[in-house]
């Protein structure tokens, strides 16, 4: 009786509750929009889209416009709620002596067992999963229980002798398992038809008439009083502890842990696993649902109310969502179902977790890793773009050889391979004005948009003291150099090798700062010039830089360059050196010298970490006349 | 992989011990590590050891040159120590040897 109405009490909130997730808005959007697409065979978002329209049309919300459609949508095909209850309260009516309730049903009148409820319990039996007897008792005139005979029986059922329902169907239980009688099972029935609870028996040796039965194998019975029968379900041990190892090792293995919440006794049951996934001491029990409920991060309500109408429709509801156990999240999918009723009202419900958090979280890792790495790229990409556009602006390079007084020209610019390395080569070839001709190669320590910016303020910086005041290399690196050491671009270091050649004496003066010398190669020869004391730009206050001097001939080659073109993470500066020079040996070697362009293409490998700038000069046949 | 370490030494020296590849990847940091030291500590001598750095760009070169201008800054002696032969040619290269403190003979 009190399990009954608790069961009805339980029924009723669960009802609610999946009714008040049909008529969340978002909810119920959902399903207009899934419905009305199905039934007019548009895609789901022009179901929604159509519904906004409609809205809009009205001056209504579109929750509301969702609500009507649903309404019209689902009035065909429901099945009254009602109309489930009657079959299940068929079941149980024999006993249930009239209650007040809020919607009485029409009371039947008290009638004797018949064959009907016997039938229908079989047709239910026949519907749920599991193993199931139910017996009646025989009384004799007295009212006193002489036997007891199987009135329903499920399909499944298959004995241990190898007995199937319709050996058991309609046959006295002391017939069959004359062992039974006046044990502790008979005692049991006996016990739960006059109390009408529920009890469990065992373990007890399972014994039979027939002689073939496998002996030292014991079963629990659980006994259920049901109608005047009392409905049976046999456990074997062996099965049992079988059963429990491989579920154990399943959801250990899935990280998968089970749940049961039984609505007839208001039971719940919590695997090992589930205890695990909680983080919950198994002493304690299984948590309340009030609580694990609240440890569902609100983000995933929208998803547990879906699941919780899917529920309400009699569907598996399979859902993801994450939970928040001791200040960790977590991520479970949940497959929930229901042992339902003839009606299909749940009797029990159960859940099946599994704990992805670490594959959901080896996911979301992943993505945000491969979004930086996206959004890295994009930056670095941006940034090789533009330090390579500024590059381009402040320092066009030419195709051709420049021919200026006694001296031609070539210059080869290479980025670094890696886009992030391009920087702040530079380098300088222009008459003065004093008629000598200035020749430089320079670069700005740092990569990308600052040093391509501090290597347009130092090229413009040469050009103009060229032009206003001194073709004087070490005078010149000294201005540049408290440029950088003083100037608005602090840190900013770089290193520079300055020439000054003067066409009337074919005199070659240079300096340099922190930068390797000037290569000089004639007929086969090549030697790396002086280096006079100075130190890089921007590091000291006030270093001081020397001079050093050649007078250079006809067909004599300089080159200076950028150490991209020597300098490796691998070798050092002097091994880096050894196939540069290698080359220009061989090209001063040659009777007919190949052009300069041709040289420097030859010497040009891109150097991964930096970029590269050459500069070769070579003093024309001086002019007569 | 730790680039930088720093420890303060009786007497009012800073060590700093820099290991590894120095280069524009991890420069910006170690600037910010070593500054941050220097100015906080206030010692009277900032001493660099470069025996297990292998490799230094213009950016790990920039980071000796920012370190020596803290250290001048809060006018603490600044000291290079123990570079590798190729690093020992990068600092004669750019003509920091003797800003550094280092004998051209390399002891």
């Amino acid at each position: 009786m009190k399990t009954d109405q608790g069961y009805q009490h339980r029924l009723n909130e669960l009802e609610a509750k999946i009714g008040r997730a049909r008529l969340d808005p978002v909810v119920v959007c959902e399903r207009a929009a899934g419905l009305l697409a199905g039934r007019i065979g548009c895609r789901v978002d022009e179901a929604h889209t159509h519904l906004r329209q409609l809205a809009a049309e009205q001056d209504r919300d579109v929750h509301e416009v969702a609500a009507d459609a649903l309404a019209a949508l689902e009035a065909r095909g429901v099945t009254p709620p009602a109309q489930l209850r009657t079959a299940a309260d068929a079941l149980t009516r024999h006993h249930r002596t009239p209650s007040p309730r809020p919607d009485p049903l029409p009371q039947p009148d008290p009638v004797p067992p018949t064959r009907e409820w016997t039938e229908i319990v079989q047709q239910v039996l026949d519907a749920l999963p599991g193993r199931r007897t139910l017996v009646a008792p025989e009384r004799d005139p007295d009212g006193l229980i002489v036997d007891y005979r199987f009135v329903a029986v499920s399909s499944s059922v298959v004995d241990l002798s190898g007995r199937r329902r319709e050996d058991l169907l309609g046959r006295r239980v002391s017939e069959v398992y004359p062992s039974i009688v006046d044990g502790p099972v008979w005692a049991a029935w006996r016990d739960a038809l006059a109390d009408r609870q529920p009890r469990e028996v065992g373990p007890v040796p399972y014994v039979s008439s027939d002689d073939d039965s496998p002996t030292g194998v014991t079963v629990t019975v659980h006994v259920q009083p049901l109608g005047d029968g009392l409905l049976n379900s046999w456990v074997r041990h062996d099965e049992q502890t079988r059963l429990a190892e491989r579920m154990a090792h399943t959801e250990r293995l899935g990280n998968l842990g089970w749940g049961e919440w039984d609505l007839v006794t208001d039971t719940t049951v919590w695997s090992d696993e589930l205890y695990r996934i909680y983080e919950r001491d198994p002493a304690d029990g299984p948590m309340p649902r009030e609580e694990s409920e609240a440890l569902v991060l609100p983000d995933d309500d929208g998803v547990r109310k879906q699941a919780a109408v899917a529920f309400g429709r009699g569907e598996t509801a399979d859902l993801l969502y994450r939970i928040r156990v001791n200040g960790r999240i977590k991520h479970l999918r949940a497959v929930v179902d229901a042992v339902r009723d003839a009606g299909g009202r749940p009797l029990k419900i159960y859940g099946i977790l599994q704990d992805v958090t670490a594959r959901e979280s080896s996911r979301v890792k992943l993505a945000q890793v491969e979004r930086q790495l996206r959004e890295h790229q994009e930056s670095l990409a941006i940034e090789h773009r533009l330090a390579a556009q500024l590059q381009q602006i402040v320092l066009p390079i030419p195709d051709a050889p420049i021919d200026l007084p006694g001296i031609r020209v070539a210059v080869r610019y290479l980025p670094a391979e890696r886009a992030s390395r391009v920087g702040g080569d530079w380098y300088h070839a222009a008459v003065a004005r004093d008629g000598s001709v200035v020749l430089a190669v320079g670069d700005v320590a740092g990569h990308g948009v600052q040093a391509a910016a501090t290597m347009a303020q130092l090229r413009h910086t040469l050009t103009a003291l060229t032009v206003t005041t001194t073709t004087h290399p070490a005078e010149l690196l000294s201005n540049l150099n408290e440029l950088l050491y003083a100037g608005d671009a602090p840190d900013g270091t770089a290193t520079a090798v300055i020439l000054r050649f003067d066409p009337a004496t074919r005199q070659l003066r240079w300096a340099q700062a922190g930068h390797p010398a000037p290569l000089h190669t004639r007929a086969g020869v090549t030697t790396e010039l002086a280096r006079p004391y100075g130190p890089l730009l921007g590091a000291l206050p006030d270093p001081g830089y020397d001079t050093a001097g050649i007078t250079i001939e006809h067909d004599d080659v300089v080159v200076i360059y950028t150490d991209g073109l020597v300098e490796h993470r691998s070798h050092s500066l002097a091994e880096g050196l050894v196939p540069v020079v290698a080359r220009l040996n061989r090209f001063s070697a040659e009777e007919q010298p190949a052009s300069l362009a041709g040289l420097l293409a030859e010497l040009h490998t891109a150097n991964p970490d930096d970029d590269t700038c050459i500069l070769a000069a070579r003093c024309l046949e001086r002019r007569h006349g | 992989m730790q680039t930088v370490s720093i420890e303060a030494k009786p007497g009012g020296v800073l060590d700093v011990v820099l290991s590894g590849e120095i280069d524009f990847t991890n420069a910006a940091h170690i600037v910010d590590v070593v500054r941050e030291a220097i100015a906080g500590g206030c010692p009277e001598t900032v001493r660099v050891d470069l025996a297990a750095v292998t490799f230094l760009d213009s950016s790990g070169l920039g980071v000796l040159i920012r370190a020596m201008k803290a250290a001048a800054a809060v006018d603490a002696a600044f000291r290079v120590e123990h570079p590798t032969e190729k690093v020992f040619d990068q600092l004669q290269m750019t003509g920091l040897l003797a800003p550094f403190g280092i004998a051209e003979t390399g002891g």
